[in-house]
């Protein structure tokens, strides 16, 4: 079943053993939350009764419609347990306590409590006024749970009930009466609430759930719900991998797996195009202010900074919920004309021009992303663009279908590494999530740890210079950072945490603590040569060439000969001879030679690389990184039996150069020497458990090596049971 | 050369040298398929830069293949095609949200995993 139709609620909806197919996203929690089944009826009930409650809105609803999909999401969300609460006050507010105190009481007193004296099971008499003959009336409703009889109404005097409370009751007392007999059937349930609401002259009718405007927040609001289930410890993945298996018998078959893919890739096509405009976009916090500026990139980056260390787990919702709240965007232009003309497809557009700043300023915003691209190129572009890929797609899709289907879900089924179908979707799934997560920090805003036990200690800066002379980097990176929180200005801080993050092998890391050093004092020169060689690493060539040239550029030396002009139209090749031209003037620096290998890394020159690494060495013979750059090299340029000699110098210098060791790893598996490269990749995440990039070779090499039987160790990360089995 | 911006032309340079240099032998026995691999800088479809991984013969080169039809194309952005390659996003992920799309052999697109490209080592 396609992610739309359980958005939109196709026919394909119903879900098994639910009374109602008119709510979609109902089916989309049960897919995400799968067995909970009383989590699945309490998240089917609720959106009606939020929105004709007079109970709390998450967000003002007028505001709702204009904001793009996803941007709602930039305000706070609840947290995990406000939202319980805040589902609870919902209750309590609507019919004026009558309920709520009746949900109070079932709360107290359990489903089934020994308590007879307080609620004598005899039909209470009503009188007074409706709010008070309502509670009454509905207090012997939850009376009759605790004996498990059929309800038996007794009549009521005419309440008055307007439409809007009577959908109240209908829904909260489903709610309830699914809370109360959640060990009885089904036809009970209903049998009990539709005595209940017959007697209350409220009909099935009212039931009718239209589109209405309270759409959105529904949505919402059903994430919401599911977000704060799915905390306490389900496994999403695995009851995600469940549903679909169990999809997967249901509607299975090849057909309806095409239709469905082409289903969702239309919904993707359409994403992608969006994401697109915003691909520059660090964050969701930025993004309005990276459209109306973005040559204030470093600014805002600094803020984004420091809005994610505190309220990372928002991020994590948000990006996600955008996700989620994208689709259903999606799906409402296409399905819901009628019901919502207020995002009409063609207001689609409107809307997202009067959220930024109006047209104008959108067209430029788009101009400077597309570098030289005007407008009018723009819609050209896009209106080829269109033609192109139409045709494209449909042959692509054409393509899929003709192929063999079968085979194609058998062998995804069987999984490349053996493991069963299930686990593989679950993978793949945690994967995509963790890689959502992960996307925020590619973005140069550095991530501090948390729980750092050096915040508070009276002289962090000196504590971390003596760990990581010590060679212990996490150490001396933590202590660092408690360093650059107390002096956020201190550019040694900064440097020195970012060759503890190159060392500990995350550039990432590096790059982002390398910035903040260069923010505080542009000229370091060793910044500008560990910004040049992180950007190599992560194969940034414009980048790492821009930094390289600020080294030569800001060398008291050597300054003269880099002419400024030449820092706007890079081309290696000058750079590259301006150095040649600097190692002669004084053959001694070895920093040149350095600069210079790093520069023929980036153009892929190995062998001069190499060569200059090594003239390097003769004159820094004890300069662990430097060796480490030489194996790199050399493994780069497929000589790995050289590097793992080079490397090995390395780590005779410093033992606890956790690159060295990651690289050891990458030459014996570029070799082919898997099982061999193993040991190397663990002996490297003890030190450093956060190298990413090991754990990702780790697991290919345990996939390679046929030890698929400890991939589950890599996944849960589990180092104690690696290095038992893998001791160097 | 550095006139080009692709990432990818780092890891195919690799892959080329790795291939050349006989520590590829294992690939062409295990998987003896010639690939296509389209690479745009920015946008799926706009600007690609084709690379023929020719894992037949052993060979990496930019352009079209000669030698009759190629058993699978994807097409990737630059910085999709890296995180494949370099192991940081499985092929079959990328697939999935459209971050790679894929013509001909499926049964010889499942052997594009990512320890067919050797790993970049780190200065």
């Amino acid at each position: 079943m396609a992610m739309r139709d359980l958005v939109s609620g196709g026919a394909a909806c119903a879900v098994p053993g639910s009374s109602s197919s008119s709510n979609p996203l109902g089916a989309l929690t049960n897919a995400l939350l799968g067995s909970s089944s009383k989590t699945q009826e309490r998240l089917k009930e609720i959106p009606n009764a939020n929105r004709s409650g007079p109970g709390p809105q998450f967000y003002p609803e007028d505001q709702q419609l204009r904001s793009l999909p996803g941007s709602e999401l930039d305000q706070p969300i609840l947290q995990p347990g406000a939202q319980g609460s805040e589902f609870f006050r919902g209750f309590r507010s609507v019919d004026q306590n009558g309920l709520g105190a009746a949900w109070d009481e079932v709360q107290n007193g359990g489903p089934m409590p020994p308590m007879g004296p307080l609620y004598e099971p005899v039909q209470p008499t009503f009188e007074g006024p409706p709010q008070r003959v309502l509670s009454n009336f509905l207090h012997s409703f939850v009376e009759s749970s605790r004996g498990g009889i059929p309800f038996r109404p007794a009549p009521v005097p005419v309440l008055g009930l307007s439409q809007s409370d009577k959908q109240c009751i209908r829904d909260r007392s489903s709610i309830m009466a699914r809370h109360f007999f959640a060990d009885r059937g089904e036809e009970f349930i209903n049998a009990q609430v539709n005595a209940l609401l017959s007697s209350l002259d409220i009909d099935e009718g009212i039931q009718a759930r239209g589109h209405i405007p309270g759409r959105f927040q529904e949505l919402d609001n059903y994430w919401n719900e599911s977000q704060a289930v799915v905390k306490p410890g389900l496994h999403p993945a695995d009851n995600w991998a469940a549903e679909f298996n169990q999809h997967g018998i249901d509607h299975g078959g090849p057909d309806s797996w095409v239709q469905s893919f082409e289903q969702q890739h239309g919904v993707n096509g359409w994403a992608t195009e969006f994401e697109q405009g915003q691909s520059q976009l660090m964050s969701n916090q930025m993004r309005s202010m990276e459209m109306q500026n973005i040559a204030a990139m470093e600014q805002t980056r600094k803020l984004a900074h420091t809005l994610s260390q505190d309220v990372n787990p928002k991020f994590q919702n948000s990006r996600f919920l955008q996700f989620v709240s994208k689709m259903s965007r999606g799906e409402l232009i296409i399905d819901d004309n009628q019901v919502k003309p207020g995002t009409a497809p063609g207001e689609w557009a409107t809307e997202y021009e009067q959220q930024y700043l109006g047209p104008p300023s959108w067209a430029d915003q788009f101009a400077n992303d597309k570098l030289s691209h005007g407008p009018e190129q723009w819609a050209e572009e896009f209106a080829s663009g269109r033609g192109h890929q139409e045709p494209a797609e449909d042959q692509w899709v054409n393509e899929f279908s003709k192929l063999n289907v079968d085979d194609w879900v058998d062998e995804f089924a069987e999984g490349p590494v053996g493991e069963s179908s299930a686990d593989a979707w679950a993978n793949a799934y945690d994967e995509f999530l963790s890689e959502k997560n992960a996307g925020k920090q590619t973005s140069g805003v550095y991530v501090f740890s948390d729980m750092n036990p050096y915040v508070g200690h009276p002289d962090p800066m000196k504590e971390g210079q003596e760990l990581f002379r010590k060679g212990l980097l996490s150490e001396a990176a933590l202590a660092l950072e408690a360093e650059v929180m107390k002096n956020p200005e201190n550019a040694e801080g900064w440097r020195l945490l970012g060759v503890t993050h190159a060392e500990n092998d995350d550039d990432q890391q590096a790059i982002a603590a390398m910035m903040r050093a260069h923010d505080a004092d542009p000229t370091n020169l060793e910044v500008l040569l560990a910004l040049g060689v992180s950007h190599t690493n992560e194969l940034e060539q414009a980048t790492a060439l821009k930094y390289l040239y600020g080294w030569l550029q800001n060398h008291p030396k050597y300054g003269a000969i880099a002419p400024p002009e030449l820092a706007n139209s890079l081309y290696h090749a000058d750079i590259a001879r301006l150095f040649n031209e600097a190692s002669q003037m004084n053959p001694e620096d070895a920093d040149v030679h350095i600069v210079l290998g790093v520069l023929y890394n980036l153009s892929r020159e190995f062998d001069r690389a190499i060569t200059s690494f090594q003239t390097a060495l003769q004159l820094k013979p004890n300069d662990y990184s430097l060796w480490n750059k030489l194996g790199a090299t050399q493994a780069n340029s497929v000589q790995s039996a050289d590097a793992i000699s080079a490397y090995q110098q390395a780590l005779d210098l410093k033992p606890n150069y956790v690159r060295a060791w990651a690289n050891m790893g990458i030459s014996y598996a570029n070799q082919g020497m898997y099982k061999e490269s193993i040991p190397y990749y663990v002996r490297a995440l003890a030190m450093n458990p956060k190298a990413d990039n090991a754990w990702q070779y780790l697991r290919l090499s345990l996939s390679c090596a046929s030890r698929q039987d400890l991939i589950e160790a890599c996944e849960s990360r589990n180092l104690d049971l690696l290095q038992k089995e893998f001791p160097l | 050369m550095a006139t080009t911006q692709l990432k990818s032309d780092a890891i195919m340079d690799m892959m080329k040298e790795h291939l050349a240099s006989g520590a590829g032998k294992e690939l062409t026995e295990k998987i003896g398929l010639v690939y296509q691999i389209n690479v745009a800088p920015k946008k799926l479809g706009f600007e690609e830069v084709s690379f023929i991984v020719d894992l037949k013969k052993g060979e990496v080169f930019k352009g079209k293949y000669e030698g009759g039809k190629v058993d699978a194309t994807f097409s990737f952005k630059d910085d999709d095609f890296v995180k494949v390659a370099t192991g940081k996003m499985n092929p079959q992920i990328a697939f999935i949200r459209g971050a790679m799309k894929i013509k001909g052999s499926l049964s010889a697109a499942q052997k594009f995993t990512p320890d067919i490209f050797p790993k970049p080592s780190k200065l």
